[in-house]
């Protein structure tokens, strides 16, 4: 570790942001808004160095930092990203400027609370990116749920305590059996660190019940059909911006799980049941597109969109197996991968920017249902523009980011299965049909009630937060390259992980060969 | 400016046109907005016919390069350029000029588009014009961005994005219901297509390992022997699987026979685009796209009998719709439909050239009907049924001459240019060798009498007769101005002379290099060798029947809705069933909105209901929480608060440990 | 019988002279100058404190012809026991004062308590065991009684009283039979015997049933819970606060010194008791937590679940065990203050702030008050990044260690269902509206101490490697 300790000021910078926030409780909301803006652009500013200082032709770990902490357990704070957690990072610091943004005249009620969940959550995740000790991922993943706990409750919607509840027991549900899972670990390698995982030797029993730990936690996250339940009731009662936030960075923490965590540390057992993954992923793509469908309520069917799309992540990620065995070797077994990660960043954006969307006409009429709107094109021309513009990135137009994933994870799943491909690119209609009937009944047709007359179009504020959501969303759909290019060497990199099996020789074969 | 700027710029400019337009339409007023859009196509235009001149007449060599790499994974490259040859330079130009005649016409044409909306709309009166021309010019930078595409990738883009501005277009006038049903029926049964498209895509990455159309076609005739297995047991030859997939794409642009159900309902839109995207270009896209594979598509028999049968169904079946219809954009509509049955017919042929050909006239005059017919509309104040029409041709001379140069090209009269294009397919259907060629042939030439018949149907009910429009209407009626008119003119002298194209584009070494076919499928040559230039071709064409039944098609027309209508009642009696299924279009729409539609809906209800609300959360997340409440509201009567129940329990546990460590033998570890 | 014998003893001496003498200072002092035995009783426990913690690095002295050891252990639980009370002593000043009982003898009895857990700390013989045990739990059978007014808390220690008479008697009979059987009391001498090699002893196991027993009521454990939630509930607040902290860590000593101390050679048998001890606990703790309205007691099924917990850690039976249990019993003692400290922060005299439902809206009242209970709770359900995560954290990883990982994942469920009370707490302070307008009078020495009391569970939280590393130093 040498220089500026770029990753410790990205998480502590706006933890501490928080406090100060808390701390001043009492000074006016103006104030603590410009604070909270002030320093989540800081910190925006400050994870573009991650970039520009970014060296893309390593897969090693870059920025790191490692200081002991906790000697009983030999646990350190060590920190560092690749190629795969340095574009979330700047993902959550992006998104957290818009949220703060967002929320700015929006919640009048206890402001500076707000602000400070936000901070403190967007250096928690920061932390969970960047966590490279095993325990101090742990303990980012679960405080993250703390300050989400509170801003689904306190400035949620009428049925805020049981989503918020549901929220909290389900996700911490998931991850307790992680942490056994983790503990496990410790004591095999007597070592926290996620690194030295990776290069634990496992059997093939150890390997299955802990990727079945981890898909606990991580499934939940994603979250994956079938333990999805939880996010439409917190979509639905959370504030625009926890919605945001929920939607554009908490559900990637598990895609990352994944990809830290489940195949380079039992890649056998991930062999062995990425079916089931594959399976669970065409389930969610299907079904939950069905689902999304018949909502009536606009926050809940972009929340069941949403997962819908993380279909696609987990099942790009888990076609590499099958691609690794088909093409026997590494190269032709990227694209899915790569495509799963792109649909990470990707879906931040716009799913972000949808329930942004949501959140004006929210903020206008008090009401979610589709039912109460209607021609809202007439009144609102600018917003509708964008909208129209989002729904066709969420129904991957290409052009737009949403087509770039989608498109990476259809293609390689046509190389590992064609029919894998054909219930994959059932996307293309059913996405198109719930986001496109959307746009029709709540934008277009002549408007339907007076509520609807009397809107106002989006005001300097609002165009500038969709504007720039916008404009990165055409960028990455017109030029994805800056994204592929940073992952290249970290992928390659975990393929050639995954690809070496864990197993003595005769054993490995013997599991593979049971496997599906 | 050098070439690759040149080309470059084709699809830049309208697109900056478009952007501006789009953008600052307000700040621009109508005038900067038309301004900008056509100087946009204009350049695209003129820089095309450069292009035209340089490639197909001084036969300079393809041009294939990239423009710049939109990402790369796995190795494989994934990029944006173009692939400049005949094909691409002669789809540019019809593009880009039918593209252009249909900006000028817009002028006149939207001129009065405030009352198309309601006045509370704020995206009406100050900016619906502007926004118009920002998605034509828009869509004229999609479509030249597909046909010069020289890679998958691209196509796709520039397949979806013309599918967007349609989707817009259709959807203009979006206060109205039918308009807004209309563009998402659109978009959603294109997106059907796509789902095709975008599989054959996936195959052909999954085994050429490569976007660009030069690898892949370099690369296929060693996949000739491929087979995959898709259900157990059943081996697929590769190629015609791939081929297959492409032509559902192609099939939902090209509103092939059963994703036709879009096209007629896309007549919501304003007619300016219903001749340009409806009709002279991206529903022809997918007879582009496949003439662009024929290298592939002339793999599989299999692909080309399949293709062949679609479109020939498409070209009869959909003519029976054009008879019976009343409002003049939707005959016009279906016998569009119709027509593009016959390119499809001339592609499974392995005609690609004529079906080019045929693609090209067709784009004229079909563009010059729909304006005309546009133009009888606003004359008509924008009613559109034919039955309210009549006798025009005394009020608005140059529409009714314009039309009728329509009708005749769309007919087949010798001399106009859709007579060569068609008679070429026609030709083409009866030397072909292919399976169920001989029952094609029969089905194409019954078409010829049906297009006659309704285009003439129309022809003279609209500009002939007496007038039978309201007084009101009547004393208004006037010719259109010259913003209108003009384009018509414009339109109307390719619409006669692009026939006499042939000799290069057909029969001459036009698509050499650029359109593959198998010797053994190769009918055009077989023509080629009777040809004898075009005044020959016609009196060879009085040799066989097409030309008959035109001229049939024609006299029967005027027969029964000139000389005594009332005919046309007693057959409409006489035949109801058959007249109620043509006029409801098959139950086609009845069909897909119970079964799709509605069934895509009854499964998400259930997949909620049961699925989601009453199995994963009631029954398994909520159902154990209610356990964990139950049993805890249960077990708390255990702590009686009385002294003696404790003591008593406390005792129990002793003896318990007793019994299970005393006095079991082995009890313990 | 040398001076030097009494160095050791040293703290032990102390208070018990100072409790003599604030006894009888008290006597004199007239009502306005209590404070005067207040003070006093606080600084002796700092300068307690300050002793046995100089005595951590020492080794381990058997004095006392053998009836008393001094080891890194008993310097260690001595100097929380006494930082622990200390705190509960704090926040008991207010609220007696508020109530007009601020009365001497509370400190004293407290004193004596403390003198208790000391001896019991240190035993070395199993009769200094019982001796350290009786002390302690009679001067908590009076301090429930505290408030004589209190028909709750009359009846509440006689319940206490006569349970814990009972399981004293158990556990005395359990070591009469350990005296019967290796005839001797000396914790050296027994243990050697109960090692030597041979086949199981029924009277040993007989002997180590009742023991046990007698342990568990003293932890509280399933099923000799019952006394808890009743005591709990009864006793004022600053009596159960006391009750819930320091003699859990008493509690553990104890089940060091006979266990793994003089039953070392029995650990497979205790081993399974315990399993089935912590199980239950963790079950009906945490289950019957949920459907409590009344806070006190719903802490007090916490507290059970806790001892679950704790117990997890003892029973693994490694050094790493033990160290993560003690590590448990400390700072759970911490939160446990924390918690009901809270409850007395929010009372006032004729307001016992004891349901549920008068936490309701705090962060709307006192947004800092809502916040540190809000890391209490997220401590007390092992949340990170609190102290209470390590806790949990270490017990499992030592049970996971010894290859009872079923275990742990039995642990990990009920702890999800723990967390369900616990999280309903916040959802009070934070989500709901406040029932009263009653403004919060706080003194300023309470809000110090609750202040102090929760950064420390964060900050312990954030780094509880100094903490660790002392446990685990103990038992190496």
């Amino acid at each position: 570790m040498t220089g500026f300790p770029l990753l410790s000021a990205l998480i502590w910078l706006p933890v501490a942001g928080g406090v100060v926030l808390l701390a001043m409780g009492a000074m006016g909301n103006t104030a603590s808004r410009q604070t909270a803006l002030v320093v989540s652009i800081a910190t925006f500013l400050l994870s573009l160095q991650l970039y520009t200082g970014f060296d893309m032709t390593t897969s090693a770990m870059q920025f790191q930092e490692q200081l002991p902490w906790i000697a009983a357990i030999n646990a350190n704070y060590h920190l560092g990203v690749d190629g795969i957690s340095m574009p979330l990072i700047i993902l959550t610091t992006f998104t957290t400027v818009l949220v703060v943004i967002a929320g700015w005249e929006v919640i009048q009620n206890k402001t500076g609370q707000y602000m400070a969940a936000f901070l403190i959550m967007e250096g928690l995740m920061n932390g969970v990116f960047a966590a490279l000790d095993a325990v101090l991922f742990y303990v980012f993943w679960e405080a993250m749920l703390v300050p989400m706990f509170l801003i689904i409750g306190i400035w949620g919607g009428p049925r805020r305590v049981y989503a918020t509840i549901k929220f909290f027991l389900y996700t911490f549900f998931g991850s307790v059996f992680m942490l056994v899972a983790l503990i496990y670990m410790y004591l095999e390698s007597n070592s926290f660190s996620i690194l030295d995982f990776h290069r634990l030797p496992l059997g093939m029993t150890e390997q299955i019940l802990i990727f079945v730990a981890f898909l606990m936690a991580f499934a939940v996250k994603v979250p994956m059909w079938p333990v999805h339940t939880w996010l439409p009731d917190a979509h639905v009662e959370a504030p625009t911006g926890g919605s945001v936030i929920l939607a554009a960075i908490m559900l990637k923490i598990g895609g990352y799980g994944f990809l830290r965590f489940s195949l380079p540390i039992t890649p056998d057992a991930s062999h062995a049941l990425d079916w089931v993954i594959i399976l669970m992923s065409l389930v969610a793509v299907v079904y939950i597109g069905f689902v999304a469908l018949v909502q009536e309520d606009m926050k809940k069917l972009i929340a069941y969109s949403s997962i819908a799309h993380m279909g696609f992540v987990t099942l790009g990620i888990f076609l590499v197996f099958t691609l690794l065995d088909n093409s026997g070797g590494v190269q032709g077994a990227a694209l899915g991968m790569e495509g799963g990660i792109i649909q990470m960043i990707s879906h931040g954006f716009i799913s972000g920017a949808l329930f942004l969307c949501v959140g004006v006409l929210y903020d206008r009429l008090h009401s979610r249902q589709i039912g109460d709107y209607g021609g809202v094109a007439n009144t609102m021309p600018v917003f509708a523009a964008f909208m129209v513009l989002f729904a066709m990135a969420n129904s991957g137009l290409p052009g737009t980011s949403g087509f770039v994933g989608e498109f990476m994870v259809i293609l390689a799943s046509f190389k590992a299965n064609p029919w894998f491909a054909f219930l994959a690119a059932g996307t293309l209609i059913l996405g198109a049909a719930y986001s496109l009937w959307l746009v029709k009944r709540v934008l277009f047709g002549d408007v339907v009630n007076d509520n609807v007359m009397q809107l106002e179009d989006i005001n300097r504020r609002e165009f500038l937060v969709l504007a720039s959501l916008a404009a990165v969303v055409l960028l990455f759909g017109i030029w994805p390259a800056p994204l592929t290019e940073v992952m290249h060497a970290s992928v390659g990199n975990l393929l050639e992980h995954v690809s070496a099996s864990k197993l003595p020789a005769e054993t490995g074969l013997a599991l593979m060969g049971a496997a599906p | 400016m050098s070439l690759e700027n040149m080309l470059l710029a084709i699809p830049l400019a309208p697109l900056i046109g478009a952007i501006i337009a789009g953008l600052f339409g307000r700040q621009i007023g109508r005038a900067g907005a038309h301004t900008v859009t056509i100087l946009g196509v204009g350049a695209a235009f003129v820089l095309s016919v450069i292009m035209l001149k340089r490639f197909a007449i001084d036969g300079a060599e393809p041009y294939n390069a990239s423009v710049y790499t939109w990402l790369i994974s796995d190795g494989v490259k994934f990029e944006i350029g173009f692939l400049i040859d005949n094909l691409t330079v002669l789809m540019m130009t019809v593009v880009t000029f039918v593209s252009l005649m249909v900006h000028i016409y817009t002028i006149g044409y939207m001129a009065d588009d405030d009352h198309n909306w309601p006045a509370h709309s704020k995206a009406g009166a100050p900016s619906s014009y502007q926004r118009f021309f920002s998605y034509i010019a828009l869509f004229t930078f999609s479509m030249l961005m597909l046909v010069m595409s020289n890679n998958f990738l691209q196509l796709f883009f520039g397949w979806e994005a013309v599918g967007l501005v349609s989707y817009l277009l259709i959807g203009f006038w979006y206060t109205r219901p039918t308009a807004i049903y209309a563009n998402l029926k659109a978009f959603l049964v294109n997106r059907v297509g796509d789902f095709g498209f975008l599989l054959g895509i996936g195959a052909i990455y999954a085994f050429f390992n490569s976007m660009d159309y030069a690898t892949v076609f370099a690369a296929a005739p060693a996949m000739a022997g491929t087979s995959i297995e898709l259900f157990a047991g059943s081996e697929w030859q590769l190629m015609t699987l791939i081929c297959i997939l492409l032509f559902i794409g192609a099939m939902g642009k090209s509103a092939q026979v059963p994703l036709h159900v879009w096209l007629p309902d896309s007549m919501e839109g304003p007619t300016p685009i219903s001749a340009l995207i409806h009709a002279a270009t991206m529903v022809t896209a997918g007879i582009f796209m496949v003439a662009r594979m024929s290298p592939l598509f002339e793999m599989s028999t299999t692909a080309l009998v399949f293709v062949m049968v679609i479109g020939a169904i498409t070209a009869l079946f959909m003519g029976f719709l054009g008879i019976v219809q009343n409002d003049i954009k939707r005959v016009v509509a279906y016998s569009t439909l119709s027509q593009l049955g016959y390119m499809t017919v001339a592609l499974g042929v392995s005609a690609y050239g004529a079906g080019i050909f045929h693609l090209m006239t067709h784009a004229f005059f079909k563009a010059l009907l729909f304006l005309g017919a546009g133009s009888v509309i606003i004359a008509m104040h924008h009613d559109q049924d034919i039955r309210n029409m009549g006798g025009l041709r005394k009020y608005m001379p140059i529409t009714w001459i314009t039309s009728l140069i329509g009708s005749l090209a769309l007919i087949g009269t010798p001399f106009f240019a859709g007579f060569y294009s068609k008679d070429t397919i026609i030709e083409a259907v009866h030397h072909s060798h292919l399976p169920g060629a001989g029952l094609v042939y029969l089905m194409v030439l019954a078409g010829v009498f049906i297009t006659a018949l309704y285009s003439f149907r129309m022809y003279f009910l609209v500009f002939h007769g007496k007038p039978r429009m309201d007084e009101h209407t009547r004393e208004h009626l006037h010719e259109t101005p010259w913003v209108v008119t003009l384009p018509l003119i414009l339109l109307a002298i390719p619409s006669v002379l692009s026939g006499y194209l042939i000799d290069p584009v057909v029969f001459g070494d036009y698509f050499n290099g650029v359109i593959h076919v198998n010797p053994a499928n190769d009918v055009l040559t077989g023509i080629g060798e009777h040809y004898h230039g075009p005044v020959s071709f016609v009196m060879h064409a009085f040799g066989g029947p097409a030309i008959y039944l035109a001229i049939g098609g024609v006299v029967t027309a005027w027969y029964i809705y000139m000389k005594n209508p009332d005919i046309a009642t007693g057959i409409r009696q006489r035949f109801r069933g058959i007249y109620e299924l043509l006029i409801n279009k098959y139950y086609a729409d009845e069909f897909n909105d119970f079964v799709f539609a509605g069934g895509a809906r009854g499964v998400g209800k259930l997949l909620w209901k049961i699925g989601d609300s009453l199995i994963i959360d009631g029954l398994i997340v909520n159902g154990s929480a209610r356990v964990v409440g139950w049993v805890a509201g249960m077990v708390r009567h255990v702590q009686t608060g009385y002294l003696y129940h404790y003591a008593f329990s406390m005792i129990i546990g002793l003896l318990l440990l007793l019994a299970w460590f005393v006095f079991l033998p082995g009890g313990a570890a | 019988m040398l001076l030097s014998d009494f160095i050791p003893l040293l703290t032990e001496l102390f208070v018990l002279a100072m409790a003599c003498f604030i006894l009888v200072l008290d006597a004199f002092l007239p009502d306005e100058r209590r404070v005067v035995s207040y003070t006093l009783s606080q600084l002796t426990l700092l300068a307690a404190a300050l002793m046995s913690w100089s005595m951590l690095d020492n080794a381990a002295v058997v004095v006392m012809h053998g009836t008393f050891v001094s080891d890194p252990m008993a310097a260690l639980l001595k100097t929380s026991i006494f930082l622990i009370t200390f705190g509960a002593f704090i926040y008991s000043r207010s609220y007696l004062v508020a109530r007009g009982i601020f009365r001497g003898e509370y400190y004293v009895l407290g004193l004596f308590a403390v003198l208790g857990m000391q001896v019991l700390v240190s035993a070395h013989s199993l009769l200094t065991i019982y001796l350290g045990l009786e002390l302690l739990s009679l001067s908590l059978y009076a301090l429930v009684a505290f408030n004589r007014d209190s028909a709750e808390a009359s009846e509440a220690a006689m319940k206490y009283f006569v349970l814990g008479a009972l399981a004293s008697g158990m556990l005395l009979y359990g070591i009469s039979m350990l005296y019967g059987a290796t005839g001797s009391l000396d914790i050296g001498e027994v243990s050697a015997a109960v090692a030597a090699p041979g086949e199981r002893s029924i009277i040993l196991v007989f002997a180590l049933c009742f023991i046990v027993t007698g342990l568990a009521f003293k932890f509280g454990a399933v099923p000799f819970h019952m006394w808890v939630p009743d005591v709990y509930h009864g006793a004022p607040t600053p009596v159960t606060l006391f009750i819930g902290s320091a003699p859990k860590i008493a509690a553990f000593a104890m089940a060091m010194r006979l266990l793994q101390e003089t039953l070392g050679g029995l650990m497979a048998d205790w081993q399974q008791m315990l399993t089935i001890l912590a199980v239950l606990s963790m079950a009906i703790g945490n289950v019957i937590a949920i459907a409590q309205a009344n806070i006190k007691r719903m802490l007090a099924y916490s507290t059970i679940s806790h001892v679950g917990f704790l117990i997890l850690g003892l029973l693994a039976g490694t050094a790493e065990g033990y160290s993560a249990a003690m590590f448990y019993a400390i700072t759970y003692a911490l939160m446990a203050i924390g918690g009901f400290g809270m409850i007395i922060l929010l009372s006032r005299s004729g307001f016992e702030a004891d349901r549920l439902d008068d936490f309701k809206g705090l962060n709307d009242r006192s947004p800092w008050f809502a916040f540190m209970m809000l890391i209490l709770m997220f401590s007390m359900a092992g949340v990170p990044p609190t102290v209470g995560f390590y806790a949990k954290l270490s017990v499992l990883q030592a049970v996971i260690h010894v290859d009872m990982v079923w275990l742990a994942l039995v642990a990990v469920f009920f702890s999800i269902i723990g967390a369900f009370y616990y999280l309903r707490i916040v959802k009070l302070m934070y989500f709901d509206g406040s029932e009263t307008e009653e403004p919060l009078a706080v003194s300023a020495d309470m809000q110090v101490a609750i202040s102090l009391n929760g950064l420390a569970v964060l900050a312990l939280g954030l780094f509880p490697g100094g903490l660790l590393a002392v446990c685990a130093a103990v038992f190496s």
